[in-house]
């Protein structure tokens, strides 16, 4: 993708949310002036940077949008809740044009239509009829300025100014007329103002700045640039300071009508004489802009000597134009000449003594550039650069560029474990102890250091979960005014940090378990103030970090869940038996809404519905190494929790072998090993159990749950790994128990992307690479198998 | 054959622009910063054009189009800088220095090729 | 080669960048009667240019470039008095 469009991607994204933001707190506080400003500033940075593509329909709309908040802003209209709805509703079509454009790299087909309507809308409060009249109403108005003919016409072919007179003033256009006067220097900074002359569009007359005098041959510099240009162009005047941007010093625009070179050529003075401003400007002319002056005067004589000499006989009228500049060139220069009824021949030896007399003494010629233009670029310095740059210093780095930091700590990890198997051979291989302490007292110094480079990356991907409940304003706000409910909406702890990845992974569940909380757990104003509470229902986000994890808190003051409801609909479905029925605590039967198939409204609603249940939060949940849990209150209202770890990067995993084979188990869910006389393990309805302290704990046979043959030694003691889940703790017999390690996970890839029972791999310091089981899967294969 | 050479710290911008100038026919030369880019100077490299970043480590974009503008057959050779749209201040002293003109970035792909035939005659 | 120079011709084409100017000064300053050729020059550096302003060499032949050809050839005829010969003389 063009770097421009993505780099344009980006920052909408982030534009989109302050506008989206913004637009929520200044529904709830229109008089708020600056966060009025805010929005709109950010409407505005999308227009500009949407006119750098070709999306006519992108900046159109977000012109309309731009126009609204303007009129907002200056205090021309209030913002009520429609406008906004507008406003939201067109910014959330952009959104959409957006990630097609990231896709396709052009807006959709229906972008016209779609943006045409919602134009309608915004314009409405603005007085609907401009949104269709608009384009020409806009720009009919604001015609050309016709700048005064400036001195330096003369500098042009005067046949070829008549003929254009003529033509500008019987099509009623005009020209830009241009002087570039380069400066001596210019060569060597590698400008070339030929160059830039022959890249004028619409070019239509060039003419020569030659200097006072040419310099005797041997004396000549050739690379000090002596001549410059005047130039005509039917080019737009953007194009033309765009195509001299980098010499706007050197050139001046004018723009001229036919009548205003007409002027120039009968020496009539323009229709309102500017006495004053000219009276002012005269003053204000420096001794420089002097010594300009008779250069272009000085330039006008030779030109007009030129002229008499290599022309073809004068006319009368061109004659007397001649003689006009000449006596106003003489005039700028300080020698006032007579030249009233001129004949060709008298005009010349005048012309001819002008240009000895009047020849700017040595010292008087100004080097080009004159000073002044040399002083003027370091004032203006000065003036821009108060003391350094303002604002903090923040990178914005590609997510990938950290991701990639994050994999090659992993492997420095790895590979200082291998330093370990290293100290183990050189002492049991090569029999040196005294090796294998020094290779362990590397690793430590190595393993400190490759801690805190962890640390120091996963720094770097923490997030605040702001960015994760930063949605929830705006969804909130949508469904419940699509419910009827009035609900307030308190974020706490936001800014708690967690891994970028958890942020991520939280989004979807919060989401869901947000708008099962609007549709199911809160009331209408109505039935609220008849159950005695506030009309406006409260959801609260809440984020704490709790050691090693984060925890997420949604709560609602609903009507909160009825466990007799739940525990009825779970047994109609078939999900509990009779005699759990009547046995059930209601905490357990609140924990039934997470069972699969279970839903508890009536019907699938269109908000929170779709298909997915409480089911697929907590396995969304569970599968981050997080657990999800609810309590509910009748009445009161019902609060679910997430807890997260605060890092996925980094796994630990305790490493286990079965028939020859090693797996890896997360640590958080191992509760301890023990190793039991073959004896002590006994027989429970077909289930291998051990007992424990007293407790009845089933065995499973991994190796047999993954279908690999081995078959234990009768003689040797079992190895039995305690693991804990949904509070139930299950052995599992495996060959051999190894270390904990610290791994990076990373995701299943290829054929083995469909094994359930893995929930990952990640490469050992031997170079071994691991599969971490996903217990749960386990679980279910080994009650399967049997 | 139009060389350029251009001279910036961030990878991802030489990545960029290289493959911009690369398919558009024209050769690149790439250093990460002043000094670099001068020892390639130094060892004959002899860009038409150079575009430069402004902010650097080593030598700066500015004091690097001074030293540049000495080095041999550098003297009349178009050099451009790169620079953010607050960097007016910057951009003049950059031409006092000798640079040609400048690219405001991010630089559309357009924009580079365009400046660069407006710049160097022939290209 | 931009630039090709005889006794008493010089033969400029394609791109005469500023590179070619000094030789082309100094080849101007030695020759008498000089003729410059452009019939096949695209582009003029500003150097160049003013260097056949104050020399002011017979144009021997009018450039094929459109830009040259209709904006800075009549420049140069302007300044140099010379009629440019028809394209008498082959490149």
């Amino acid at each position: 993708m063009n770097p421009l469009l993505a780099q344009f991607l980006a920052e909408a994204a982030d534009l989109l949310s302050q506008v989206d933001e913004g637009l929520l707190q200044l529904e709830r506080d229109p008089s708020d002036p600056e966060l009025v400003n805010e929005v709109f500033r950010a409407a505005h940075t999308f227009k500009g940077s949407s006119g750098l593509f070709d999306f006519p329909e992108l900046t159109r709309l977000t012109h309309a949008a731009e126009d609204l908040l303007d009129a907002v802003r200056s205090g021309k209209l209030s913002l009520d809740s429609g406008m906004t709805d507008d406003l939201l509703a067109a910014f959330d079509l952009i959104r959409g044009w957006l990630a097609y454009v990231t896709t396709h790299e052009r807006l959709p087909a229906t972008a016209g239509p779609a943006g045409q309507s919602l134009i309608v809308k915004l314009r409405g409060p603005l007085g609907g009829e401009q949104a269709t009249v608009n384009p020409s109403a806009a720009t009919v108005p604001a015609g050309p300025v016709i700048d005064r003919a400036p001195d330096w016409l003369s500098l042009f072919d005067e046949e070829w100014l008549e003929k254009s007179a003529t033509w500008l003033s019987s099509t009623s256009a005009t020209m830009r007329f241009i002087r570039f006067t380069p400066d001596q220097g210019c060569f060597f900074r590698a400008e070339d103002p030929l160059h830039l002359v022959s890249q004028v569009p619409a070019l239509a007359q060039l003419d020569l700045i030659q200097p006072f005098e040419w310099p005797p041959p041997e004396e000549y510099d050739e690379y000090a640039c002596l001549i410059g240009f005047v130039l005509a162009t039917r080019a737009a005047r953007g194009e033309l300071d765009y195509l001299f941007r980098y010499v706007p010093d050197q050139i001046e625009i004018v723009e001229l009508n036919g009548d205003a070179i007409r002027r120039h050529l009968t020496g009539e003075e323009p229709p309102e004489p500017r006495a004053d401003e000219s009276a002012v400007a005269a003053a204000a002319q420096s001794q420089a802009e002097n010594l300009e002056l008779a250069r272009d005067a000085y330039a006008i004589l030779t030109a007009a000597q030129r002229s008499l000499t290599f022309g073809e006989s004068l006319t009368g009228v061109r004659l007397s134009a001649v003689a006009r500049s000449v006596a106003a060139a003489a005039a700028a220069l300080g020698v006032p000449v007579e030249t009233a009824d001129p004949d060709a021949e008298t005009l010349n030896a005048q012309l001819t003594s002008l240009l000895t007399e009047a020849r700017p003494t040595p010292d008087e010629t100004p080097p080009p550039p004159p000073p002044v233009e040399r002083a003027a670029p370091v004032d203006r310095g000065r003036a821009d650069d108060p003391g350094g740059q303002v604002g903090t210093r923040i990178l914005k780095v590609d997510q990938e560029k950290v991701d990639h930091l994050m994999e090659l700590v992993g492997e420095l990890n790895v590979a200082k474990n291998g330093l370990t198997f290293l100290a183990d051979a050189a002492e049991e291989e090569f029999g040196s102890r005294v090796l294998s302490r020094r290779i362990k007292d590397q690793y430590s110094g190595l393993h400190r250091i490759a801690e805190e480079l962890q640390a120091a990356v996963m720094d770097v991907r923490m997030l605040p979960l702001s960015v994760a409940f930063s949605r929830f304003p705006r969804l909130i706000r949508d469904l419940s005014r699509r419910l009827g409910k009035t609900v307030e909406l308190v974020t706490e702890g936001e800014d708690t940090m967690a891994d970028k990845d958890v942020i991520e992974a939280l989004g979807d569940p919060l989401v869901h378990l947000v708008r099962n909380s609007l549709d199911h757990g809160i009331e209408t104003s109505a039935d609220r103030q008849a159950a005695g509470k506030a009309p406006a229902a409260r959801i609260t986000l809440t984020a704490v970090a709790d050691g090693d994890a984060v925890i997420v808190e949604i709560a609602d003051d609903g009507r909160g869940i009825d466990p007799d409801k739940v525990k009825r609909k779970a047994y109609e479905k078939g999900l509990i038996s009779e005699e759990e029925l009547e046995t059930l605590t209601d905490s357990d039967a609140v924990d039934l809404v997470f069972r699969p198939g279970f839903s508890t409204a009536d019907q699938v609603s269109d908000l929170s519905g779709r298909g997915v249940g409480m089911d697929a939060v907590r396995a969304s949940v569970e599968k981050l190494g997080g657990a999800v849990t609810m309590r509910s209150q009748l009445g009161r209202g019902t609060s679910t929790r997430l807890r997260l770890p605060l890092s996925m990067a980094v796994t630990q995993v305790m490493v286990v072998s079965v028939a020859g084979q090693r797996f890896g188990i997360p640590v958080d869910l191992v509760v301890e090993t023990v190793r039991v006389p073959s004896g002590e393990l006994g027989r429970v309805l077909h289930q291998d159990v051990v007992v424990l302290r007293g407790e009845v704990v089933p065995v499973i046979d991994l190796a047999r749950a993954l279908d690999m043959p081995w078959t234990a030694d009768p003689a040797a003691d079992r190895a039995i790994l305690i693991v804990s889940m949904h509070g139930q703790r299950v052995g599992l017999l495996v060959e051999q128990f190894h270390r904990e390690v610290d791994v990076i996970l990373k995701p299943m890839e290829g054929l083995l992307a469909y094994a359930d029972e893995f929930s990952g791999t990640a490469l050992l310091g031997d170079g071994l690479v691991l599969l971490v089981l996903n217990m749960k899967e386990v679980l279910s294969l080994a009650a399967r198998a049997q | 054959m139009t060389t350029v050479m251009l001279v910036d710290d961030s990878a991802t911008m030489l990545m960029s622009l290289k493959s911009i100038l690369t398919k558009a026919g024209y050769t690149v030369e790439t250093a990460g910063h002043g000094k670099e880019a001068m020892d390639k100077l130094a060892k004959g490299v002899k860009p038409n054009l150079i575009i430069s970043d402004v902010n650097m480590p080593q030598m700066d974009g500015i004091t690097f189009v001074r030293e540049a503008r000495k080095a041999p057959g550098m003297r009349f050779t178009p050099m451009l800088m790169l620079t953010t749209e607050s960097e007016q201040t910057k951009r003049n002293e950059a031409k006092t220095a000798g640079a040609t003109g400048w690219l405001v970035k991010p630089v559309a792909p357009d924009q580079l090729l365009g400046v660069i035939k407006q710049v160097v005659p022939g290209a | 080669m931009p630039l090709e120079l005889n006794e008493t011709t010089a033969t400029l084409s394609d791109v005469v960048t500023v590179d070619e100017v000094e030789p082309l000064v100094a080849w101007l300053r030695t020759t008498i009667k000089p003729k410059v050729n452009l019939r096949r020059c695209n582009h003029l550096h500003t150097g160049a240019l003013q260097a056949l302003l104050l020399f002011q060499p017979r144009i021997t032949s009018s450039p094929t470039d459109a830009f040259l050809a209709t904006q800075v050839l009549p420049l140069l005829r302007g300044s140099s008095g010379g009629p440019v010969l028809p394209e008498s003389e082959p490149p």
